[in-house]
């Protein structure tokens, strides 16, 4: 090949074609150096995008508005009252600010028990006309209809000014209901305080457990038992998260169940032990990494001067490793909040806000996950599971950050 | 005053004692600790093996589903995740190493490397679900991949390439010094020296980041439930735009749905089998490759 | 190399989608489907169907997306996807391929055999949170559903919700055989799930949609004279445009052997 360019190009044109490839090579590399950047800002803007497309929809369905008889004294309604409104809850317009008067939801589904269809026209062309009777002819109506189909001129109703999703319903809404018409409900608080809740209470578990088993390999254990622990770790991480779930599903559940006498199996706490399982191999490696950096003049400054193992142990290489150790907590609590399949088998998935460690939950990649294949493109639904991507994002970002401080501090101190 | 030395030397040999004691105690609670985390791995993966080993045979390897998921084999996912994890590899293995020589040989220690290193960083604490989202926003939809092997392959791709970068930038860090200065001294262009003496010496330890990455992506299902799997499809995929069934999707469908879950375990329970062979092999094949490497 | 190989994956395609069709959406009719597929490739070995699931309002907009070529729903198509699709310009052709009954079911040792719609109502809205209210044991009541947006979740809140939402917080899993698992394991459960799922393991109470006067089993024959309430037709979905592509499958679904897999899977034939 070499031989072949000589002959061909002569040799001043080799070389000048090999600083050329070289260059090329080089501006290759380069741009794969810069790939992580691009694919993280790609990642950041199109989960932004289309995450923060929720805050322009509308709280009512797309292409539906509510109406009212005009003589309705109610001007406009939120999604919270919507929703309890047409699920019966709140039955009097007097609690929504309007008259005395008993509320009638009516579906624009209903018409059709109403009219047949030909006396809705072919094109349903007549529907609006229909519509309108039926909602100037009733003063406690309240109608869900597509906007399309409103009478001309919006004559004989009235619609209702129900706003736009805001940040305030997302982050601070307690009701988790996205398919629920005619206004979804997208509060995001019960999943966000539940990934958080049942990723705390994980590390709680894995954190002694796997502090004990860093401790052992970093200053107890020998070669020959090093060598059993160490692929022993290395395989409980390589175990794919499905396989845990599907554990879970089949041994855990029924175990805490059985254990604790619970009215159900699927708990925060069985999550709790899986994700514990899951961020063992975490904690123990960074754990164990830090504190086998704790130089040897200190261990052995502590045991001249009389100090036994263990005390060496806990007064001079825990405190020296506490960074590494803060890191691998703080590693570990990033492993478990994004943990999506082990989590959607074993959680129960109910998005309550949580209140006990024995009461189901439900966490953001479990929603994610169990809903994105069910939600149609662009909807608001869609959306509002990327928003949910987008707070996992942050998380895990403010954890990779500070995992990141964390050991600079310690390298700064070394 | 007398005495007084004595209780001393008393209490000092009791604090002794104490001590001793306690440290008795802190080892064998530390000793246990181990052994817990030994026996829940023997737990989870004996639990999976008794109960699949008696699944797995010929033709559970080699047949597709059959009778509603409650019988047959698991052939065409077996072959699907085959497909995800190549087209995967050869999307992010020249990339990541590709980006590991540049970070470790063009621009050592540059702020823009350091950079680099944090978001990279970063970029492997992404959730997998995450890594879904993003995939389906970019391939699925707005380039119109569709759910297809090469949709899933490229997110995939994107997960796995923070632990190439890091093997390769570690293994080229491993190579000496004196290689390069010797290579360059003997007039050999940047070029040369990284392909003809950098990387060959850097390979074994690039290779074992590759394998390991293969187990990683063998067994990620969040990240292709949007972008790539078929719940039943058994004919094999023909081209890259074909969707495909996958190990760890099928076990999480047939652990879950189909209309009788009882007849369904043993599938469930050889899948999973399946998998963590997988995973086994893959961590032995590149402890494997490290212990040659260590003895050479 | 490389390249190479992928110009021919590429290659291979524009060859390879020529008879394949895709099948999408509910999960209830998944294993019908599945089964269906499954059948019909073992007479036809040239053909290619890849069934997928993800929900009844998934597939539909698949198909109009173009994404798909059957839609498979076990709700009918909503006025407003009619619409859209429509305004697509893409007519749809409807074919109801089996009926399917919701059976609710409970624990094996839950004593209450019977319920009307009104106490399902209350159970799964969350006012009744106590088997003792329903005349059963002391015990919380643990009530199961599907994922939103899953056509069974839907069907059930319109029958027997009359369209209230489901208590917030309610369980929901990911699928109808996780349904069957849990009430199984679980002495206070109750959910709701096809007929075809009906097992041992679970108890199907029997429903009455008019006060308490008659009770009805979930079964085929009382679904097929249409005493059981609770019951809805399964659909396939396709593009008119695409009926060559689709037809023999869809008649073979329809015909008396593919009708013979509807009742072996446990679901209501058409006839």
């Amino acid at each position: 090949m070499k031989t072949d360019l000589r002959k061909r190009f002569g040799r001043n044109s080799y070389r000048r074609a090999a600083a050329w490839l070289e260059q090329a090579v080089e501006g290759l590399f380069t741009f794969s150096g810069w790939i992580s950047i691009v694919i993280v800002l790609l990642i950041t803007v199109f989960l932004f995008k289309e995450g923060f497309g929720l805050f322009q929809a509308p709280t009512v369905e797309k292409g539906y508005v509510l109406c009212v008889n005009p003589s309705n004294k109610v001007e406009r309604l939120d999604g919270a009252q919507i929703k309890r409104i047409f699920d019966y809850e709140i039955t009097s317009w007097n609690e929504v600010g309007g008259d005395e008067l008993e509320i009638r939801p009516f579906r624009f589904e209903e018409i059709f028990d109403y009219y047949s269809d030909e006396e809705l026209g072919a094109d349903y062309e007549l529907l609006p006309e229909k519509l309108a009777e039926v909602i100037g002819g009733d003063e406690s109506v309240v109608a869900f209809v597509p906007e399309q189909y409103l009478p001309q001129d919006r004559a004989g109703i009235k619609v209702v000014d129900t706003g736009h999703i805001t940040p305030g319903d997302f982050f601070g809404g307690r009701e988790w209901l996205p398919t629920s018409t005619p206004a979804a409900r997208f509060g995001a608080l019960p999943l966000i305080l539940g990934t958080l809740w049942v990723s705390f209470f994980a590390i709680l578990i894995a954190l002694p457990l796997g502090m004990g088993v860093a401790i052992y390999m970093s200053e107890l254990a020998g070669e020959r038992m090093r060598k059993v622990l160490k692929p022993a770790i290395e395989l409980l991480a390589g175990i794919p998260s499905v396989v845990y779930g599907f554990f879970g599903l089949v041994v855990i559940v029924p175990l805490v169940q059985r254990a604790f006498n619970l009215p159900v199996g699927e708990t925060a706490f069985a999550g709790c032990l899986i994700l514990a399982i899951m961020a063992l191999p975490t904690i123990i490696t960074v754990a164990e990494d830090a504190m086998r950096n704790t130089p040897r003049a200190m261990r052995e400054a502590s045991l001249s001067l009389g100090a036994t193992q263990w005390q060496t142990i806990y007064r001079v290489v825990i405190p020296y490793a506490s960074s590494g150790i803060s890191a691998a907590i703080v590693l570990g609590i990033g492993r478990a909040v994004g943990e999506t399949m082990a989590v959607l088998m074993v959680t129960g998935n109910a998005a309550v806000m949580p209140t006990s460690l024995f009461e189901p939950i439900r966490t953001i990649p479990a929603t994610i996950a169990a809903e994105l294949g069910e939600a149609p493109a662009g909807g608001a639904h869609y959306q509002s599971l990327f928003l949910l991507g987008c707070i996992l994002f942050l998380i895990t970002l403010v954890i990779s950050v500070s995992a990141e401080l964390i050991s600079k501090k310690q390298r700064q101190v070394v | 005053m007398k005495e007084n030395t004595n209780s001393f030397s008393l209490q000092a040999t009791g604090r002794r004692v104490r001590s001793a004691l306690s440290q008795q105690v802190a080892f064998g609670i530390i000793r246990l600790l181990g052994f817990v985390v030994v026996g829940l791995l023997v737990w989870i993966q004996g639990f999976i093996i008794v109960n699949g080993v008696g699944v797995i045979s010929w033709e559970f390897l080699t047949e597709a589903p059959a009778e509603g998921m409650t019988s047959g084999g698991i052939f065409p996912a077996i072959v699907g995740t085959l497909c995800l994890v190549a087209g995967s590899m050869v999307f992010s293995f020249p990339l990541g190493v590709m980006a590991g020589i540049y970070m470790n040989e063009y621009t050592k220690d540059h702020w823009s490397v350091r950079l680099i290193r944090v978001v990279t960083n970063n970029l492997s604490g992404i959730p997998s679900i995450v890594f879904g989202l993003f995939g389906m926003a970019l391939f699925v939809n707005t380039l119109g991949f569709g759910d297809s092997i090469i949709a899933g392959s490229l997110t995939l791709g994107l997960l796995v390439l923070p632990i190439v970068i890091r093997t390769t930038e570690e293994a080229l860090k491993a190579v000496p010094d004196s290689y390069r200065s010797g290579s360059v001294a003997l007039g050999a262009s940047k070029l040369q020296t990284i392909f003809r003496v950098i990387l060959p010496s850097a390979f074994p330890n690039i290779i074992t980041g590759l394998i390991l990455a293969i187990g990683r992506v063998s067994g990620e299902t969040a990240p292709i439930l949007f972008t790539a799997v078929a719940y039943f499809l058994p004919k094999l995929p023909t081209s890259v735009f074909d969707q495909v069934m996958a190990l760890p999707y099928h076990l999480y469908v047939v652990a879950t749905s189909g209309t009788d879950l009882e007849a369904s375990r043993p599938i469930a329970y050889g899948t999973a089998l399946v998998l963590i062979v997988i995973v086994l092999l893959m961590n032995l094949l590149a402890s494997l490759i490290r212990k040659r490497m260590s003895k050479r | 190399m490389k390249k190479i190989v992928f110009s021919l994956c590429l290659l291979a395609c524009s060859f390879g989608a020529a008879n394949a069709q895709k099948i999408k959406g509910s999960d209830t009719v998944l294993p019908l489907s599945q089964k269906e597929a499954e059948n019909y490739l073992k007479k036809h070995a040239d053909a290619v169907v890849t069934v997928t699931g993800g929900g009844s309002g998934v597939g539909i907009s698949a198909l109009l997306e173009g994404t798909t070529d059957i839609a498979q729903a076990s709700r009918r198509m909503k006025f407003d996807e009619r619409n859209k699709l429509k305004a697509a310009g893409k007519t749809v052709k409807e074919v109801i391929v089996a009926y399917d009954a919701l059976a609710v079911v409970v624990h094996p040792s839950n004593p209450v055999k019977q319920l009307t719609r009104e106490q399902l109502e209350g159970i799964f809205t969350g006012k009744i949170t106590n088997w003792k209210e329903l005349g059963g044991k002391d015990l919380k009541i643990v009530p199961y559903s599907r994922e939103t947006s899953s056509g069974t979740y839907e069907f059930f809140k319109s029958s027997v919700l009359k369209n209230r939402n489901y208590m917030s917080g309610i369980m929901s899993m990911p699928a109808t055989g996780a349904i069957v698992q849990s009430v199984s394991q679980t002495p206070g459960a109750i959910g709701y799930i096809g007929l075809a799922y009906l097992s041992d393991e679970v108890q199907a109470v029997k429903v009455s949609y008019d006060q308490g006067v008659t009770f009805v089993a979930p079964s085929i024959a009382h679904a097929k004279d249409q005493t059981y309430p609770i019951v809805r037709p399964l659909y396939y979905y396709y593009e008119m445009q695409s009926e060559a592509l689709v037809k023999p499958f869809v008649d073979y679904v329809l015909s008396a052997e593919g009708q013979k897999t509807v009742a072996d899977l446990g679901y209501v034939t058409i006839k």
